[in-house]
């Protein structure tokens, strides 16, 4: 049989990391930052944007985008606390968003009216490593009610990440959670990681969260 | 969890790669795949066995390759015609 071997060389993420770098591209000129939020399932995403959007709404101008396999529940919840748009996508089983639907979500944001675009990225600490959604960085949160040791069983993501939100603090008296454990764990994976600990319940440690994400929204604002 | 999306995304590089009269003629598709790529190799084989199962392929097997790094790469494809060597 005539075989014939045709030399490729492409990378499979090639298409989306070019999406990826036209969203960039785009929020860099409306002078917009974007985080992209990471983790396991409940470790308080949508928590810490319901208090992060309670709180700054009235000083800085931020805009949400959900990510869920199915439901808008989360959309829904942080709509409750903001009188702009929360965009939900529905993956429809996807672990992961992905550039392409970012670059739809933004079509209905008024990026002119945004400083801080924040992406809940589906509940995974695996797939959503992989995809690059054009976000200035990733905030990998995990939780006191996780192991110590969730950065070094999904090292990829931690890496991926550079900041790191500690959540749940208020229930450290009722468990065996080691703190210094954890953010050593989360060192060893990604010695540049920058650590805040937070209760998204109680309050605790959310000014810290709250002063960082003002620098932000200064950094990113158009000169 | 996400191979089935990576499966498809090969899937899109091929049909891209090759015209459409040897999309059926597909036979191999070779695939780079990382030790820290995120990817679980043989999760990945059964998803392009499902995708590649499909019209207007006709069912060309995933030869993969494992190699250390973040690396996730369609390395090459394999076409064959039917026709007896010339």
């Amino acid at each position: 049989m005539a075989v014939r071997t045709i030399e490729v060389r492409e990378r499979v993420m090639a298409r989306n990391d070019a999406l990826a770098g036209g969203v960039r591209a785009r929020l860099r000129d409306a002078g917009v930052v974007a985080l992209n939020l990471v983790s396991s399932p409940g470790s308080g995403k949508t928590a810490l944007l319901e208090r992060t959007l309670g709180a700054l709404g009235g000083e800085l101008e931020m805009a949400v985008i959900t990510g869920d396999v199915q439901t808008q529940n989360d959309a829904d919840r942080l709509a409750r606390h903001t009188d702009r748009l929360v965009q939900a996508v529905v993956t429809g089983g996807a672990c992961h968003l992905d550039a392409l639907q970012i670059e739809t979500a933004l079509e209905a944001i008024d990026l002119a009216r945004t400083r801080l675009l924040f992406i809940e990225n589906v509940g995974n600490l695996v797939c959503p490593a992989s995809w690059d959604l054009g976000e200035a960085a990733k905030v990998v949160v995990f939780s006191v009610t996780e192991g110590e040791d969730k950065p070094l069983k999904y090292p990829k993501m931690f890496r991926e990440a550079s900041y790191a939100v500690l959540n749940k603090i208020d229930l450290l008296p009722h468990l065996d959670f080691d703190v210094a454990a954890a953010l050593a764990n989360a060192r060893s994976v990604n010695p540049a990681l920058r650590f805040f600990q937070t209760s998204a319940r109680t309050g605790e440690g959310l000014a810290g969260w709250f002063a960082f994400l003002r620098a932000q929204a200064g950094a990113g604002a158009p000169a | 969890m996400h191979e089935l999306s990576v499966a498809l995304e090969i899937r899109r590089i091929a049909e891209a790669r090759l015209a459409r009269s040897e999309l059926p003629q597909l036979s191999a598709v070779g695939v780079e795949v990382g030790d820290d790529s995120g990817i679980e190799p043989e999760n990945l084989r059964f998803c392009l066995e499902a995708v590649f199962a499909e019209p207007p392929f006709r069912g060309a097997r995933p030869v993969l390759e494992r190699l250390g790094g973040d690396v996730l790469r369609v390395a090459y494809l394999e076409v064959d015609d039917g026709c007896p060597d010339h």
